[in-house]
């Protein structure tokens, strides 16, 4: 099975998007070729994900080339976590968009949805499952590329504008991670990244360095990391909802998964550590200082998104296993959170007709099950305990005082404060668009006007189902957050420790 | 000890459905939950006393070291029957409290037993981080709580603030804990208070701890969350911000006072705090209108004075501390019900209303009377045992300077008096008559309604001679503390100083009653004093314009400043690594041959001066020039498939640009200031440099040879063709072929999505499909005549007909089709392949396009290029799965060698149908941009006057 399962989260939906564009006509079929495709990539993951952690890495060299030569796709414990992650939530934001009708939408041109979501779904899998560098590449142009199809579906205005800033930022990314790699097979000849691991390490210290920190922006743009994030709250929050609920969940996590892959493969000693701490502790405070001067709540999630990436640069920055086994449980757990409360948003727009604080008002009494889908996660990703955005941050601070610099004590002050702006604008949320009654909310007759036109009645059942599946598996974080931290903690072993992934590629010998 | 939390949590998820069924006598049976754990509670007491402690652990979470663990030991016990047994109490009186329609009754419900639970585990954790989970939880529950009636601005913005305060608390206590569980290598409580981290170290962590245990009990500065918390429903009150909640700092102080007394800031800090909050809360409750904001300013007082006792770190301190605890716990809960009680009954609160209750509601009174007396520290109650206990410990207290001593005294003497003064103050006010104020005429009070205050109160009364007793019990959790060797607590220990110093306090506390006149005048004229709740506001008002101010700066909107941003930081950071730690070349090479800096000069140029044009289609060429210059590059280099490949996309984004510029401006108007200029370029050009330079050093530090040059040899053996760069494609690196086709493909979805945005599948129509005749200056249709040369020809407006390309187009057409199909077969071996050979056939579509117009488009190809898209697609991920499918690996080159009857010898590589899949894939690409940038936005063009349904204008969502 090692030859045929590792490729299937990216063959699988490539196929299928191209099934879906030769059933054009169909909606239904290609409902069902969209649900099934990504299903399916699931079951993989999940497969993936028990024989990783068993056996190793599973390795594919495709098309049978010998190691180096070709590519090859190496599927560890960290990459099969990202997968079912993934998965799960391309799968479960699928069902929501077709419960919404985004996927049919009389604005939007039927067979442009299906195709492109799945092509988007194979790009993150190819970043995941990739050991060739130049392969990330692809796969980061794949998924961006289907990115910004779905960023201006639709065509409206905003939706241009937004895609403008995304698509040339993005670009601007893709091009310093193109130059990047270049200049890296320049030094050392090879792409392949167990290799590269072994050639690195013998440059002089100072182009290894100056490598890394080429690499290190290309991501850090893709991750919003500050200050390389402004593009982010500008572009995300007019997509549809569903587009931006996949996006705010998967996107960045891609670009933070490329750093913690590369900084702990490629470049590993450490040696930029301290910029990442600095540059981790302003992502979290500039971050959440931008979540809590928002009106509108996709707005704010979108600032708390960019904040709370500095919590996983922190785990990778402190670079010890209990820093990075955090790190990683915290990507996961942040997945789940930024997508559930964007699909919950979703169906607050659908049923107010808006998201701005100034204009919503009374929704915990005239939606009590929408409360609860709210609350849930908004709490958690103010890492209320026990949920699991709690848990990620406890292994942070545990890192951080294992590790006992000045600069890793400010990351343990940073991450308090930032858990303590980020509850104080969820609960302005909620003390507004929850509990104020709608009559005492400040909007204006033409807006109260707008939003009766807009107001497009209570969600079907469909979307609600879907959203809540996400509260839900946002629990199963911590109520499994045992296991699943002793899994997080194993990949992290196997990061810092290489040689499992290095000795699976190469075969033992170099 | 886990199965009682479970039972909380079961009884809350079924509490809003009890509720529908039961209405408000849902109470009732939800009571049994807190009542069940405090019969637990009290069976343990044998095994306790015998065993010091009961203790049970899980694991949960080894790798944060997490685990369920619980410990009941004397203070617990004592915790757990308090919450429990009050929890219990307030539930039944919920039921009478509520009328069975009030909005939100079973959510209410659901919440008020659920933080039952968390305080349950609160008090029972003995793992740190388990006691920060249920700590925070209680929080939460809380600002649920609080938040109930949130129909008032007051309700929501108090239940904010008490979350906010306590939360901010509760995350330094996080840090503290995590300090310490990292240091002492565990976190068990027990364990950790056994064996003190010690050092600054240890004392910055405590008093990190110490940070939580303050603002949740209310301790000055942090104090004025707990008033602002009495808009929450009366039982709520009683609950959560009098008898538990507000009890879990002081139970914190109390549990880590053993082994933490004797560190560095633990004295200075908690006993001023302590007395300062007795004293100013007391203070503030005299001047109280409204009762049960005057019992919140005594609660205040009342855990100031709570903590400094059990703060002290004295075993006789302590003794009292947890005497009074109890005791206030029993008074506090019944004085709370009872102001809900009058508060019902009357339809009021304020003692400036109130007259003559004290006869109408006797039994009632006599609740009051006997919690404000324990209160007050009137013997024989429980209230009074505590109080002269504390002087006792503060007259002898070895561990404390002298001085300091007696200032503590002094001090509690003072807040004792005010104590009295407003314990009396409340009792005259609920049920005094007044002179000059009309009786009011209560409404009956039930008797299940009074039954919790009243079990309090006599609890309390009972408590007081039973107390000697008592003290044996708490002594063990006394001993524990400091020296070890509390006296006895008792009701009478014979006439001492003690007895003395609460007589005074009596008789003190009743004349400042009696004058309490004068004291409103000067309370009235002294300056408001600990107003903290404007702190509060203005940091919440910082921080909202640190936001602000930050977010602007930071957050321009402006795609340029981002960009600049992203820029400089290339140059910054690189750059300064690359001074720092560069090894620069001995020697350089400038060129191989002169033609390639003449070809890169040409570039520069170009590119300079595509900056510079204020013609659009100039800027486009110019950039073309650039691209064209990087092919002639690739070609000197001796790379001639990457240089034909270039050439063709090169002209093939020409063409899209020129397509796309029809519906732009034609100049570019520059709207920047000269210093703007001045900084892009700056940072544009140290970019370029940078990037130079960096090549330069990569290339230099080369460690190995490149991969690549095993690249020919291992094509022509294993992978069967010449060319490098086409097995290299759709062999080697397939998976790459694979994913940038998807890339294409979404492209061209992407381009069209922008630009239909109705409905896009659907082939362009057909000269011969048209029925209605196009708009335009153009007559109809005329049926096309075999001499003409392109069939839809004559569809075009005259004006822009060219009889030269429509021959030219005619006569290439095929031929260059031809070619495009010879590129993609030979492409194995000779220079070519399906990338190329696909960009040929699509400049053959755009030759067709460009001469006969978008229905000659439809004829030349008349078909869906999502079709195309599909196929492609397809086919090459279908080669893909053959190697799996035949047990190879993904994308493995499979070869059917088979002599056929006619054709003779066949081989057949997958490569092949894989390099047919990206030639489809190309040509559907360019098929979709001639669709939509061409023909599609020519015929919106022509559609402009009648139909104002233009793109890019889409509906606003």
């Amino acid at each position: 099975m090692t030859r045929v399962l590792p490729p299937l989260p990216v063959l699988l939906p490539l196929l299928g998007a191209a099934l879906t564009l030769l059933f054009g006509r169909h909606a239904r079929a290609q409902r069902a070729v969209s649900l099934s495709v990504l299903a399916a990539v699931l079951v993989v993951s999940v497969a993936l994900l028990v024989q990783a952690d068993r056996n190793g890495p599973q390795v594919v060299h495709v098309g049978d080339w010998p190691v180096t030569l070709g590519i090859t796709l190496v599927v560890d414990r960290l990459s099969a976590l990202m997968l079912v992650v993934a998965s799960t939530v391309t799968l479960g934001v699928l069902v929501f968009a077709v419960g919404q009708g985004t996927a049919s939408d009389d604005e939007t041109p039927l067979s442009i949805f299906h195709p492109t979501y799945l092509v988007l779904s194979a790009g993150v899998s190819n970043a995941f499952i990739s050991g060739d560098l130049f392969n990330v590449y692809v796969g980061f142009e794949v998924l961006l590329v289907a990115s910004y199809v779905l960023l201006t579906l639709g065509g409206t205005g905003p939706r241009i504008s937004a895609g403008v800033t995304y698509v040339v930022v993005s670009l601007l990314s893709s091009l310093l991670f193109l130059a990047s790699i270049g200049l890296i097979y320049a030094a050392c000849g090879t792409l392949n990244m167990a290799q590269l691991s072994e050639r690195l390490a013998e440059l002089p210290a100072g182009t290894r360095t100056m490598l890394q920190v080429m690499l290190l922006l290309a991501f850090g743009i893709k991750a919003a990391v500050f200050p390389l994030s402004a593009w982010l709250p500008d572009s995300y929050p007019t997509a549809p909802a569903p587009v931006t609920a996949v996006f705010a969940g998967l996107l960045t996590k891609v670009g933070v998964y490329a750093i913690l892959r590369t900084q702990t493969l490629l470049f590993p000693g450490g040696h930029v550590d301290d910029l990442l701490m600095v540059a981790a502790a302003l992502t979290m405070v500039v971050g959440v200082l931008g979540a809590v001067a928002q009106r509108d709540i996709k707005r704010v999630l979108s600032f708390t998104l960019v904040s709370h990436i500095g919590y996983m640069v922190f785990g990778i920055a402190v670079a010890s296993q209990t820093g990075v086994a955090s790190a990683v449980f915290y990507v996961a757990h942040h997945i789940m959170v930024q997508t559930s409360l964007f699909l919950v948003v979703g169906l607050i727009e659908r049923q107010a007709g808006t998201t701005s604080v100034d204009r919503l008002g009374g929704l915990a009494a005239s939606s009590p099950l929408l409360a609860v889908l709210f609350f849930i996660p908004a709490l958690n990703l103010a890492g209320i305990p026990p949920l699991s955005g709690f848990l990620g941050k406890l292994g942070l601070l545990q890192a951080g005082a294992q590790d006992g610099s000045v600069l890793a004590w400010s990351l343990v002050g940073a991450s308090v404060l930032t858990s303590l702006l980020t509850l104080f604008a969820v609960v302005k949320v909620w003390n507004k668009a929850f509990w104020r009654p709608a009559d005492q909310a400040p909007r204006s007759p033409e807006a109260q006007e707008a939003d009766a036109l807009m107001h497009a009645g209570t969600a079907p059942r469909v979307m609600v189902t879907s959203a809540a599946a996400f509260v839900g598996v946002g629990l199963a974080l911590t109520v499994f957050g045992g296991p699943l931290y002793g899994l997080t903690d194993r990949a992290a072993g196997d990061l810092l420790d290489r040689s499992p992934y290095v000795s699976s590629v190469l075969g033992g010998a170099p | 000890m886990p199965y009682l939390l479970a039972a909380h949590v079961l009884l809350a998820l079924v509490a809003p459905l009890l509720v529908r069924r039961l209405g408000r006598d849902a109470f009732l049976v939800l009571a049994v939950g807190p009542a069940a754990a405090f019969v637990w509670a009290l069976a343990q007491l044998a095994r306790v006393r015998d065993d010091g402690a009961v203790a049970e652990s899980y694991e949960w979470m080894p790798t944060v070291g997490l685990s369920l663990s619980f410990r009941l030991d004397t203070l617990s016990l004592l915790l757990t029957a308090l919450v429990t047994g009050v929890g219990a109490l307030v539930l039944v009186y919920c039921a009478r409290y509520f009328s069975s329609g009030s909005a939100g009754l079973g959510r209410f419900a659901g919440v008020l037993l659920a933080f039952a639970g968390a305080m349950l585990g609160l008090v029972l954790a003995d793992d740190m981080v388990l006691l920060y989970v249920f700590w925070e939880l209680t929080s939460v529950f809380s600002y649920l709580l609080i938040g109930h009636s949130a129909q008032l601005k007051a309700g929501r913005r108090a239940a904010m603030q008490a979350l906010v305060v306590t939360t901010a608390g509760g995350l330094a206590m996080l840090v503290g804990i995590v300090m310490l569980g990292e240091r002492a290598g565990t976190y068990r409580l027990s364990e950790v208070v056994a064996e003190p981290v010690g050092g600054t170290y240890g004392a910055t962590a405590v008093m990190l701890v110490l940070a939580g245990a303050l603002t949740k009990s209310a301790l000055f500065p942090f104090h004025f969350w707990l008033p602002a918390a009495m808009a929450a429903p009366t039982p709520v009150s009683a609950y959560l911000h009098a008898a538990a909640m507000v009890k879990a700092g002081v139970y914190l102080v109390a549990r880590f006072a053993p082994g933490y007394a004797d560190s560095s800031l633990w004295r200075p800090v908690l006993i001023p705090l302590g007395l300062a909050t007795m004293l100013l809360g007391a203070w503030r409750a005299l001047r109280q209108h409204d009762l049960k904001l005057l019992l919140a300013f005594g609660t205040v007082s009342q855990l100031g004075f709570l903590t400094l006792l059990v703060g002290t770190g004295t075993a006789d301190a302590a003794l009292a501390g947890v005497t009074m605890l109890l005791a206030h716990a029993l008074f506090k809960a019944t004085l709370f019900l009872v102001v809900g009680i009058v508060d019902r009954a009357t339809g009021t609160r304020d003692l400036r209303e109130l007259s003559g209750l004290g006869r109408r509601l006797p039994a009632v009174a006599v609740m009051a009377v006997l919690a404000a007396a324990s209160m007050a520290g009137v013997p024989p109650l429980l209230g009074f045992v505590g109080k002269e206990t504390a002087y006792a410990a503060f007259l002898d207290a070895p561990r404390i300077a002298g001085w300091a001593s007696g200032l503590t005294l002094a001090g509690l003497v003072v807040g004792s008096v005010l104590t009295f003064a407003y314990s009396a103050r409340f009792v005259w006010g609920a049920f005094a008559d007044k002179p000059g104020l009309e009786p009011v005429t209560p409404r009956p009070v039930g008797p299940l309604f009074a039954a919790a205050p009243g079990l309090l109160a006599a609890a309390g009364l009972v408590a007081g001679p039973m107390s000697g007793l008592l003290g044996e019990g708490l002594a063990h959790y006394a001993e524990t503390v400091g020296d070890g060797h509390p006296h006895s607590i008792g009701l009478w220990h014979g006439v001492n100083t003690a007895l003395g110093l609460s007589a005074l306090t009596l008789a003190a506390g009743f004349a400042l009653f009696a004058a309490r006149d004068r004291v409103a005048a000067v309370q009235a004229k002294a300056p408001g004093v600990g107003n903290a709740d404007g702190a509060y506001r203005a940091v919440m008002r910082g921080v909202d314009r640190v936001a602000l101010t930050v977010t602007a700066a930071t957050q321009r909107g402006s795609l340029p400043a981002y960009l600049g941003t992203i820029l400089a930081v290339l140059v910054a950071v690189p750059g300064v690594a690359m001074i720092r730690g560069g090894q620069w070349p001995d020697t350089l090479r400038a060129w191989d041959t002169p033609l390639q800096a003449v070809v890169a000069g040409v570039a520069l140029i170009a590119a300079v001066t595509a900056v510079r044009t204020h013609q659009r289609l100039t800027a486009v060429l110019l950039v073309g020039a650039t691209g064209y210059g990087v092919g002639m590059l690739f070609a000197l280099h001796g790379a001639p498939d990457l240089a034909l490949t270039q050439f063709l996309v090169e002209s093939l984004t020409l063409v899209v640009f020129v397509l796309v510029l029809r519906k732009l401006p034609k100049r570019i108007v520059e709207r920047h200031s000269p210093v703007t200029r001045a900084v892009r370029a700056t940072i544009a050009i140290a970019g370029g440099l940078l990037l130079g330079a960096l090549s330069l050093l990569a290339l230099d530090a080369r460690v190995a040879p490149p991969v690549s040059d095993a690249f020919p040899k291992e094509a022509y053996e294993f992978g069967e063709g010449k060319n490098v760069v086409n097995v290299t494609l759709v062999d080697v690196r397939a998976w790459d072929t694979f994913g940038e086709i998807s890339v294409l493909t979404a492209a061209a979805t992407g381009v069209a999505s922008l630009v239909f945005l109705r409905k896009r599948t659907g082939a362009v129509p057909r000269a011969h499909a048209i029925a209605p005749p196009p708009p335009g200056p153009t007559p109809g249709p005329t049926p096309a005549p075999q001499s003409v040369w392109l069939p839809a020809g004559a569809l075009m407006a005259p004006q822009r007909r060219s009889l030269v390309l429509e021959v030219v187009a005619r006569l290439i057409f095929h031929t260059i089709l031809v070619l495009s199909v010879y590129l993609l077969f030979a492409g194995h071996n000779v220079p070519g392949g399906g990338f190329s050979a696909g960009l040929v056939a699509g400049l053959a579509l755009v030759v067709r396009y460009v001469a006969g117009g978008r229905y000659e488009l439809g004829s030349a190809a008349p078909i869906d290029p999502g079709l195309l898209l599909g196929l492609g697609v397809l086919v090459s991920g279908a080669t893909g799965v053959i190697g799996l499918l035949v047990g190879g690996e993904v994308l493995q080159t499979v070869a059917f060698e088979q002599t056929l009857p006619v054709l003779g010898h066949v081989k057949l590589v997958t490569s092949l149908f894989f390099d047919i899949g990206v030639y489809l894939v190309v040509v559907g690409l360019v098929l979709d941009i001639l669709r939509s940038l061409g023909a599609e936005l020519e015929r919106l063009d022509e559609d402009e006057d009648m139909d104002v349904d233009a793109p890019l204008a889409g509906v606003a969502r």
